[in-house]
């Protein structure tokens, strides 16, 4: 028994140690005044920080990574949740292509999306092409797999069948039920995915240097910048890049317990 | 009795309410991948594999073979590992420690790309923390290992395939019932035979599924990799997206055939997943 719980512990400190040191290191490095000839920094400050946050670049590149993650998140919301209820409810014949739609993401790396998108539009009349919208599009597949399952889970925990039953015995119709009926009892999955969908879109890189680079510089652009020519800063901002995904990580914690988050997608690799 | 009058009526109108969607993945979805299909056969000489023959190019196989050991690496050490780990987790009395390293690994697992690269520049690099510990109590990293190489980039990975693996493994975990290992022990099985005989053979499919997304979720990485080597390793990404931007030379029918081998592959790792891990989730129901 002893033995048992021995090595237990053991795994679990080094489990820890590994996943817990480089965040730590990072933070520490953002506010230490010198640290690569000692052991322990050589002294404290939070110049970097201050350096860092007061440029207008910062600004700016917090500002169009909010932009195009709230816009992702609406598009999202707008294409995938009415299909998620339209394919349970009325099509259930549709659904192998609904999900196949939300699988190809996920075997579709960054960079082959960005040079299909690339090859695609170039030529093509419309506004798309070294434009944030065709960033909103890119993302918008990266994540359907997030949004799709985070919805579709939610439909298929309540009975939406019996529900709007309900809802018509009672006397509301078409729309009605939609909205006040089915929507507030898939409201933890419908933001779960927006979360998802946000933080990922937040830290994505490979989509947002291949699509438009520097035309539209996005914060994961501007932290890899940074690494090429000051360290220190780029620590502070690497360390905001991980407190963003911690919060929002544990927001979809709460949120849907444990288990709650498909699996099956991965984002800003 | 309704539902099927429904349909005859309404006949094909339903599906009215898919337009939507179908034209988005037809549009930013299908079709820039039936596009890549498309221009990769595409040579000077009309219809032809010539660009899959240049992708086989001694420089271009050899991103193919860092890119397949990177993944084979990662994925094993994930599987490996993780599996280690999350067995630890379930069997931890305490639900608080088993909720709170879930929910570490839940985090963690969505940690990648450029400030995970960074994080290990700054614990590993050369004149990392961790290295400078290390060289207090004797022990020099450096030059024998860069954080800049492969293997270092294989550390970087195994920081989010570990607790992905986690997260994919702990419910097949959960699944495996204290009975079983007490009648193995009953019958005289000793703990190996019992993880030999009844325990694997039980995870093998989620394992080996989830070996195949490990697989392809480092197989499509760049972020990390770029962030970590810049173009100095030799892997397919880096290869494509030095293509795209036209870094190297200007050749965009090669990073066609690239883009085409490397959907090949993470195709056959998704429908692999797929399959198996649905068997799982069949069995376990």
């Amino acid at each position: 028994m002893k033995r048992g719980t021995a090595w237990r512990a053991v795994v679990i400190a080094l489990f820890l140690l590994f996943m817990i040191v480089p965040i730590i290191a990072t933070a520490l490095f953002s506010v230490a005044t010198r640290w690569d000839r000692t052991i322990w920094p050589e002294g404290l400050t939070l110049a970097w920080w201050v350096k860092v946050t007061a440029r207008s670049a910062f600004q700016d590149t917090l500002f169009n990574s909010m932009a195009v993650a709230l816009a992702t998140v609406a598009v999202s919301l707008l294409l995938v949740t009415p299909t998620a209820y339209w394919v349970h409810l009325r099509v259930p014949r549709a659904r192998p292509w609904i999900e196949l739609l939300a699988i190809i993401p996920f075997g579709l790396p960054g960079v082959v999306l960005a040079l299909g998108l690339i090859r695609l539009y170039s030529n093509v009349p419309l506004p798309l092409i070294n434009t944030p919208n065709i960033l909103v599009a890119a993302y918008v597949v990266l994540t359907l797999p997030f949004m799709y399952r985070s919805v579709m889970n939610a439909l298929e925990a309540i009975d939406v069948k019996t529900l709007s039953e309900a809802a018509q015995s009672l006397g509301a119709v078409g729309r009605r039920t939609l909205l006040l009926i089915i929507l507030p009892n898939i409201v933890p999955g419908v933001v779960n995915g927006s979360l998802l969908v946000f933080s990922t879109v937040f830290a994505e890189f490979t989509l947002a240097n291949l699509l438009i680079g520097t035309r539209f510089k996005t914060f994961p652009i501007y932290l890899v910048e940074f690494t090429r020519f000051d360290a220190r800063q780029a620590s502070a901002l690497a360390v905001i890049s991980f407190l963003f995904a911690w919060v929002v990580s544990l927001a979809v914690l709460w949120l849907t317990g444990r288990g709650g988050r498909p699996r099956e997608a991965f984002g800003a690799r | 009795m309704s539902a099927p009058r429904r349909r005859s009526r309404r006949g094909g109108t339903v599906w009215l309410g898919l337009v939507p969607i179908f034209l988005f993945g037809v549009a930013f979805e299908l079709l820039p991948v039936l596009m890549l299909a498309r221009s990769s056969l595409i040579t000077e000489h009309g219809l032809g594999l010539g660009n899959f023959g240049r992708a086989l190019s001694p420089m271009m196989l050899a991103a193919f073979a860092n890119s397949i050991e990177l993944s084979l690496v990662t994925a094993a050490l994930g599987v490996g590992l993780g599996t280690i780990v999350g067995y630890a987790i379930v069997t931890t009395r305490s639900t608080t420690v088993q909720h709170a390293l879930t929910a570490l690994a839940d985090v963690t697992a969505n940690f990648g790309g450029a400030p995970l690269a960074f994080a290990f520049i700054i614990t590993l690099g050369s004149t990392g923390v961790v290295t400078l510990l290390l060289q207090a109590i004797g022990i020099d990293l450096y030059p024998g290992f860069r954080i800049y190489s492969v293997a270092g980039l294989s550390i970087a990975y195994v920081y989010f395939q570990l607790p992905l693996l986690i997260l994919l493994i702990i419910p097949a975990l959960l699944g495996l019932q204290r009975e079983w290992r007490e009648a193995a022990t009953s019958l005289g099985a000793t703990p190996t035979r019992y993880w030999l005989h009844v325990a694997l053979p039980i995870l093998a499919p989620s394992l080996l599924g989830s070996f195949l997304l490990l697989f392809a979720n480092a197989f499509g990485a760049y972020a990390t990799a770029w962030t970590l080597t810049g173009p100095d390793v030799n892997l397919v990404t880096v290869q494509i997206a030095a293509l795209v931007r036209g870094e190297v030379q200007l050749d965009p029918a090669l990073a066609d055939a690239l883009a085409l081998l490397s959907i090949a592959i993470m195709a056959i790792c998704v429908a692999g997943y797929q399959l198996l891990t649905g068997r799982a989730r069949r069995r376990a129901s």
